[in-house]
């Protein structure tokens, strides 16, 4: 039986991890404004639009701390209350920003600049190494369908897609048929370069054990011996020669190859360096075949992120506007390292959860100062903010645009209303912003 | 040489960026007008007078040797750009100090931070104690980093040091880097630089040269597996002219950038 008060959502844009799969189907209940069904999404993704739905850990209302518990407010006095808190500040951290849409992103830049603050988006403690990397030797690099359509050589170096972006495998790189690759995955080789028996490695045609954080030197063992230099070493980053070799042989004979990386590369001891060496053996097997490489963004729009800060500053992350212009510098202006020396008096924090990633030291040094949460439901950072904003989750209850692992824009669907008395990202970010100019005088 | 000393009064709770502070800009102002000098702090400017006693005065830069006392270690940019006479740091000093300065001379008696001399092109950065990371390194996407000029740094120092050196020897500019020790990525993706090593280096040295000399007294936690033994020798001819004598192994290498090269790493035998 068809329940009249259900309709379907079709082709909806899923918000949760950098491979934006654009095939969902969702059925939600008008009346009651709830996702009842799920279809085509991986476990996490549809996990996401269900915790949208009312429920006990959502905020519906401003809340302010009191005396030690939140107090609910209205939406005037609670934009009030944050704005003081981060005109007052000296140096302010603003930082988040990956799970949410582009236009708030944007709303975000602007406010750091008035405020003249610090910004940061998730990068730093994912995928900003890729990002040095990127700029100190560049990065050939394609999009997901051209993958899909061509690559008979897939590489997963520290990244493990079955368990962190578990459609990327049917959709782009492993099990789908493409233009050119007709069969599948019989007509695909894949390796998998891990420390772990990731279950990744487990449907690999080969499985490359690397130790922990030697990945570096596997690199630069494989670059020499493209270059038709003998190494002396019997083995390199427990790693036979001959596996080198082999490996070696296997990249040169492909058609068309790719390297997907994750954090298994940039968040090991070697971080951008890994990157480096990882672009720098892409672009040389260029002179055999065709090679490219591409990183496996975590949070959905952390790519967008990236591309919006870009766009408005020159930076993509860690960047300081104390001097009224944007300066970048991570390892001087990134949130870890700002929160471990203990260098800010305020942060707000939008759209993301420093207290579960950063290390203890940094969180307990954000948790000293003032700190403002705009955020859909509870998290480490949000119980232990003085200022709740509650916001609508972007993607499913807003529209705007997204950018998915390989810089390609999609447009996101709002398929319900958010709950209560909730705004979207954008809209608190712009009654701050108005209200931080009222307080400057501006 | 005409003295101007500056001593610290209060602590910043916020990193101070001092970048005044270089004889180029202080020399010729009576202690009344370097007062008035701008600093900034969190998202405010201050004044010079401030934070810092300013006693002295002098005429030109070249005879400008500023002294400055207190623990700086949360003061950055001293020196930054500075191209003539010299500073002193009784203390401790925060990042950048030298960075980009073409000539004259600065003295740490302490520790300094991240970027000490970064992007040297010129002059003369002594560290007594240790130094932070990316020493005479490049900035974040510069693809020429340290071009000449002289880093010496008494105890050790961290990550990535050197980043990008270049050297030219139709202008005579050889980049020099002398420490007691250093971490990882020391000399990486080096194009000509000198590097140093009184004691022990951690893993990576040398990790993409494509020519230039390591010099490592002490011993590598782990070679890279694209460098190649070539030889033993006894003295090792700088660029500048310098010799360095003592029973070192040659090594050819980054091999991982090419299969011939110029950049070589002597590890005491």
């Amino acid at each position: 039986m068809v329940d009249k008060n259900v309709k379907t959502y079709y082709d909806v844009i899923c918000p949760f991890c950098g491979t934006l799969c654009d095939d969902l189907e969702i059925d939600v209940d008008q009346k009651e404004q709830k996702v009842v069904e799920v279809r085509n999404g991986c476990q996490i993704g549809t996990r996401k639009f269900y915790s949208s739905n009312p429920s006990e850990h959502r905020y519906t209302t401003p809340l302010i701390r009191e005396n030690g518990s939140f107090k609910e407010t209205s939406w005037d006095e609670a934009i009030d209350k944050a704005a003081d808190i981060l005109v007052k500040a000296k140096r302010p951290l603003l930082y988040g920003f990956a799970s949410t849409e582009c236009d708030a992103q944007a709303k975000g830049v602007e406010l750091a600049e008035i405020l003249g603050g610090i910004l940061d988006n998730t990068a730093s403690v994912c995928h900003g190494p890729t990002l040095l990397a990127e700029q100190d030797v560049g990065v050939p690099t394609s999009t997901l369908g051209e993958y899909k359509n061509r690559a008979d050589l897939v590489i997963f170096w520290g990244s493990n897609p079955v368990h962190a972006h578990p459609r990327h495998l049917g959709r782009y790189s492993d099990f789908v048929r493409g233009y050119f690759r007709q069969d599948g995955r019989n007509d695909r080789f894949i390796v998998v370069v891990d420390p772990r028996n990731t279950n990744t490695a487990q449907i690999a045609d080969l499985y490359i054990r690397v130790n922990p954080n030697e990945d570096y030197e596997l690199f630069n063992a494989i670059r020499a011996t493209l270059r038709g230099v003998e190494i002396d070493e019997k083995e390199v980053a427990g790693v036979p020669k001959d596996d080198i070799v082999k490996l070696v042989n296997i990249m040169k004979d492909s058609h068309y190859g790719v390297i997907f990386f994750g954090m298994g590369l940039t968040q090991t001891i070697s971080h951008h360096r890994n990157i480096d060496a990882a672009v720098c053996l892409t672009r040389e097997l260029n002179n055999y075949t065709k090679f490219l490489i591409t990183p496996m963004r975590g949070h959905y729009n952390i790519t967008g992120a990236n591309a919006v800060f870009t766009w408005n500053t020159g930076y993509a992350y860690s960047m300081d506007f104390s001097r009224g212009y944007a300066r970048y510098n991570p390892g001087e202006f990134s949130s870890v390292d700002v929160l471990m020396r203990d260098e800010i008096d305020a942060s707000l924090i939008v759209a993301s959860d420093p207290a579960s990633n950063f290390p203890a030291g940094a969180v307990k040094n954000m948790f000293k100062h003032p700190l403002i949460s705009i955020e859909p439901h509870h998290t480490p950072t949000s119980v232990n903010a003085d200022i709740i904003l509650p916001a609508a989750f972007a993607g499913i209850e807003t529209e705007g645009t997204a950018y998915r692992m390989d810089h390609v824009p999609l447009r996101l669907r709002k398929v319900k209303d958010p709950p209560g008395n909730v705004l979207s990202d954008k809209k608190i970010l712009e009654r701050l912003i108005e209200k931080v100019k009222e307080k400057k005088g501006e | 040489m005409a003295e101007i000393k500056l001593k610290l009064k209060k602590q910043p709770k916020f990193p101070l960026e001092a970048d005044v502070i270089t004889p180029d800009i202080l020399a010729g102002k009576p202690a009344a007008e370097i007062k008035k000098l701008l600093l900034y702090y969190g998202n405010e400017s201050v004044k010079l007078g401030d934070f810092f006693d300013v006693m002295g005065k002098s005429t030109n830069p070249r005879d400008t040797k500023i002294i400055i006392d207190g623990d700086l270690s949360n003061v950055k940019r001293i020196g930054e750009k500075m191209t003539d006479g010299e500073i002193i740091i009784n203390g401790d000093v925060g990042m950048h100090v030298g960075n980009q300065m073409e000539g004259g001379k600065i003295t740490v008696n302490g520790n300094a931070g991240d970027w000490a001399g970064a992007m040297l092109k010129g002059g003369e950065l002594e560290i007594t104690g240790d130094a932070g990371n990316y020493i005479g390194a490049a900035y974040r996407g510069f693809w020429i980093g340290m071009e000449n000029g002289t880093i010496k740094v008494g105890g050790k120092i961290g990550r990535e040091s050197m980043l990008w050196a270049r050297s030219s020897k139709g202008a005579a500019q050889f980049p020099i880097l002398m420490c007691g020790a250093a971490g990882s990525f020391l000399g990486m993706h080096n194009h000509g630089g000198t590097i140093m090593v009184e004691g022990d280096v951690d893993r990576c040295a040398g990790a993409d040269q494509v020519w230039g000399q390591i010099i490592i007294k002490g011993k590598v936690s782990k070679l890279l597996p694209s460098f190649k033994k070539i030889g033993e020798t006894n003295e090792i001819e700088l660029p500048n002219g310098q010799k360095v004598s003592g029973k070192f192994i040659e090594y050819s290498g980054d091999h991982s950038v090419n299969k011939e090269t110029k950049g070589r790493l002597y590890l005491a035998a």
